[in-house]
């Protein structure tokens, strides 16, 4: 196992050599991953609403978003804008904190699960012992904020529209959970980054898709229907209802919720690639290339590279799965509110607990392959 | 038992089954996507309106003897005649004569049954106006003629599907004087004129 390039190591070093206190020289560190992973988050938006738009157009014979900038990249910041520009409305006898607190608790814990996304061994801004769990408990933080958008709206519908979200997120939650403690405990850690490293070694063979299928599925499930995506996307069904618990919103305060559900879109598939996929590894382990070019794993120039494909294979699995999302929502029919709890209580709900106790059983009789 | 294991098997065979067709769905969409856009990017292109395409009404004031047929096959009777009449030449002399294309649903009745075909469709569609009452067309908005899509060098006309060359479903890029699919109306006229005219010919020599 390498440790990969180690930057804050180096830049902590750096710092106490021109005569920094060491504590000094790790608190200037702390903010840079921040920014960059938050300015990075940001950025997935742009580059996720372009995607969505052009590849609902491509499926759907069309041309899409062409004339704000070169071939519409342009167009998510001039909507943007639009938005921030937009008179920002309080409808009359709504609760003005709630109002404004909903949109706030639903984007917040999304950025804040950044914290634990890894991009290479050392390229996370934490390497918490409890990472996946942290995402999990923040996750379940996102339908308190939907319920008060929904709340305090002063509109039925809004309400109803609330609650729906609320009940959607609570019932998939469960699974989505039940799926991760399998790889949990395959891997003997909820750290995000051990989760990755006992997936590593065997290139592609060795990761958790081919162990935990079923897994995967209720897990890439389970996290659209918590990103409100189609098929699950009846909290705001754009066809058939004015948009649920975002109805009452207009301005910046509806872009929150735009970027949150765009956010969490990216959030979810980056996870599913860093438990299912192999986070940052290769599709052939970064070790067989080095002793097949013939130098060392721990060749500076080689540690670079790697580094630069770890970051470029978690982004490309996720945008992956950012592509199967876009195109299911072309492909499948929304489910009415009954299918999707009872998909999520009398199906996921079991196949998990069957797949966590079929994981557990392979554990005991084959610990090599299950983790031990 | 036996039972309840049928059904999981039934079950399992189900949630199997629509797993297939899901993934069914996906690959039809993904096949989509490597497909031409079907769309008009309507500004620099456009479809070249059928023959028979209802547009605007064209209308001829000369040819006019204001008989208001129009107006009677009219369904909300819309077409206002303004005329008097001349009782030196006994005959109606027409003042005015509008439409208002706001409220015509373009049936295409006043065409078919003015008696001296002075009413006409043209191919115009673009009627868009900053004013309701703008729509209300006079006698002389309505005498003037459309711009032909094939004429303006600001816009690709496009053909419609149905002029088309057989097999081909994109407009784009047509080889020049590429012919749509079957007869031309006038070829099959051709075709019945020389079918009919053996049999005058036999008929003349009969008798």
């Amino acid at each position: 196992m390498t440790l990969g390039i180690d930057l804050q190591g180096s830049f902590v070093d750096a710092l106490t050599g021109l005569g920094l206190p060491a504590g000094a020289a790790k608190a200037s560190w702390l903010p840079l991953p921040m920014t960059l992973i938050l300015i990075a988050a940001t950025v997935s938006i742009f580059v996720t609403v372009w995607l969505e738009r052009k590849i609902s157009a491509a499926a759907q014979q069309r041309i899409g978003p062409e004339f704000a900038g070169p071939l519409g990249v342009l167009q998510a910041a001039a909507d943007g804008l639009k938005l921030l520009v937009k008179e920002d409305i309080t409808p009359a006898k709504t609760d003005p904190w709630l109002f404004t607190l909903g949109p706030a608790i639903v984007v917040i814990p999304v950025f804040l699960s950044f914290l634990v996304v890894p991009f290479g061994q050392n390229m996370v801004i934490t390497d918490l012992g409890v990472g996946i769990f942290l995402w999990i408990a923040l996750s379940s933080v996102t339908p308190i904020g939907l319920l008060m958008a929904g709340y305090s709206s002063n509109n039925k519908y809004s309400l109803l529209g609330g609650l729906r979200a609320a009940a959607q997120s609570i019932s998939y939650e469960i699974p989505l959970a039940l799926a991760v403690l399998a790889v949990v405990m395959m891997s003997n850690s909820l750290s995000t980054v051990d989760i990755v490293n006992q997936q590593a070694g065997y290139g592609i063979l060795g990761w958790n898709i081919w162990r935990q299928p079923i897994g995967f599925l209720i897990f890439w499930i389970a996290a659209l229907a918590e990103c409100e995506r189609l098929p699950f996307d009846l909290p705001e069904a754009e066809e058939e209802l004015v948009a649920g618990y975002q109805t009452e919103y207009s301005g910046m305060r509806f872009g929150l919720f735009y970027v949150g559900s765009y956010v969490n879109l990216v959030l979810s598939a980056l996870l599913v690639a860093v438990l299912y996929l192999g986070g940052w590894e290769l599709p052939v382990s970064i070790g067989a290339i080095a002793s097949v070019i013939g130098v060392s794993e721990s060749t500076p120039w080689l540690q670079i590279v790697a580094a630069a494909a770890g970051i470029f294979m978690t982004l490309a699995k996720a945008y992956l799965l950012v592509f199967i999302a876009i195109l299911l929502r072309w492909t499948v029919p929304r489910v009415r509110i009954d299918q999707l709890l009872d998909l999520g209580w009398k199906f996921l709900l079991p196949i998990a607990l069957v797949n966590l106790l079929v994981t557990a059983a392979l554990k005991l009789t084959f610990p090599i392959a299950f983790g031990g | 038992m036996l039972n309840f294991l049928k059904q999981v098997g039934d079950y399992a065979k189900e949630t199997a089954q629509s797993a297939k067709f899901i993934g069914q769905g996906l690959s039809v969409t993904f096949d989509h996507m490597r497909r031409r856009p079907v769309t008009v990017q309507y500004p620099y292109e456009k479809l070249i309106p059928s023959e028979r395409y209802r547009g605007r009404i064209h209308f001829e004031f000369d040819k006019c003897i204001s008989c208001e047929v129009c107006v009677r096959v009219c369904p909300i009777n819309l077409p206002v005649v303004d005329w008097e009449f001349n009782k030196a030449t006994k005959k109606k002399t027409l003042n005015h004569y509008s439409i208002d294309f706001g409220v015509c649903i373009f049936c295409g009745n006043c065409v078919e049954y003015c008696p001296t075909n002075c009413l006409s469709m043209t191919e115009e569609y673009e009627l868009a106006a900053y004013d309701r009452h703008e729509l209300n067309y006079d006698s002389v908005a309505m005498g003037r003629l459309p711009y032909k899509v094939t004429q303006d060098p600001m816009v690709t006309p496009l053909r419609e599907l149905a002029y088309l060359p057989k097999g081909v479903m994109s407009p784009h890029d047509l080889p020049a004087g590429s012919r749509r699919a079957g007869k031309m109306p006038e070829e099959i006229l051709d075709e019945l004129e020389a079918a009919k005219e053996p049999a005058d010919q036999a008929a003349s020599d009969k008798g």
